[in-house]
């Protein structure tokens, strides 16, 4: 039995937390506590910790999701979290004012890990941003020389996250199939 | 005003021992309320762990059949770090020294605990 080891992180509000609930084949662990800073613009809650999830293969292969939490005052549990990760997901929430800014933001963060392993980029709501569109990502992406699948995501959907989720399997390892 | 008055709280709190080094009051989700601490140690940081360590310690309580979760420990080569709830939304996070009489520490830290949950 091999266990693999994923992490969702991206900003505040760009649904890492439903993203793990919606694919995770266990009751998903939460660290939710109400939120009192910026964020309760967004959302009443906010993860302080992490949240965990696994996602079943075939056979008997795990993947352990982890996602951490958003804001930077948390960023030691960054460290902790990666620390053996395989990859990285990155979710960005596409209606913040400079989505791009996020990207490079977390790029930036967890370069070490995503040079070594590999990152696929989930950009949630989208349809509420000004251009509607995944070009500047990609755009984006090229310019800072990563390799990385970009898909329009709805966290709430099992499809969206799975797909995600082996996109980012498959970039890991290319003569792997995986099947959901 | 509220602020002074949890900031003269935890003043009172580091008075009760001297093995007391520091203390804090913190939203759950990691942001300083008042503090009382020593200077060049960073709030945030300070925020941001107790309240991840907090709700770790919640989840494990909880899920490992322990009932509600009444403080969490933490020891280190220089000291110990303690925190405890004070009201559903507050963290108490204290620091102490290494040959700190944790009873009496357990017992004060309550206390205020009781007094500030009750300001929030």
């Amino acid at each position: 039995m091999s266990d693999l080891k994923i992490i969702f992180t991206g900003p505040v509000g760009a649904g890492k937390t439903t993203a793990i609930s919606s694919i995770s084949d266990v009751p998903p662990v939460n660290t939710d506590k109400a939120a009192s800073d910026m964020t309760k613009v967004k959302k009443n809650q906010t993860t302080v910790a992490f949240d965990y999830g696994v996602m079943n293969l075939n056979g008997d292969e795990k993947i352990h999701l982890y996602g951490t939490p958003g804001q930077e005052r948390f960023n030691f549990m960054w460290d902790i979290l990666s620390t053996n990760a395989l990859g990285v997901i990155l979710l960005i929430d596409g209606s913040r004012k400079e989505p791009l800014n996020d990207l490079i933001f977390f790029i930036n963060v967890f370069k070490d890990l995503i040079s070594k392993t590999a990152l696929a980029v989930g950009v949630s709501q989208l349809d509420k941003s000004a251009n509607k569109c995944l070009k500047p990502y990609n755009k984006k992406l090229r310019e800072m020389n990563i390799k990385s699948a970009v898909f329009e995501v709805d966290a709430r959907s099992k499809t969206d996250i799975s797909l995600l989720v082996k996109a980012l399997l498959f970039s890991i390892d290319q003569g792997l199939e995986y099947a959901s | 005003m509220r602020e002074d008055m949890l900031a003269s709280i935890l003043s009172e709190l580091n008075g009760t021992s001297a093995d007391i080094e520091a203390s804090a009051v913190i939203s759950t989700d990691g942001l300083m309320i008042a503090s009382v601490l020593p200077q060049g140690m960073d709030e945030d940081r300070v925020g941001a762990m107790s309240a991840a360590m907090l709700s770790l310690g919640d989840r494990t309580s909880g899920e490992l059949g322990r009932g509600e979760l009444e403080q969490v420990l933490i020891k280190g080569d220089n000291g110990f770090v303690l925190m405890t709830h004070a009201g559903e939304d507050a963290v108490v996070t204290v620091m102490a020294k290494p040959r700190a009489k944790l009873g009496l520490i357990f017992l004060d830290v309550k206390r205020a605990s009781e007094n500030i949950s009750q300001m929030l």
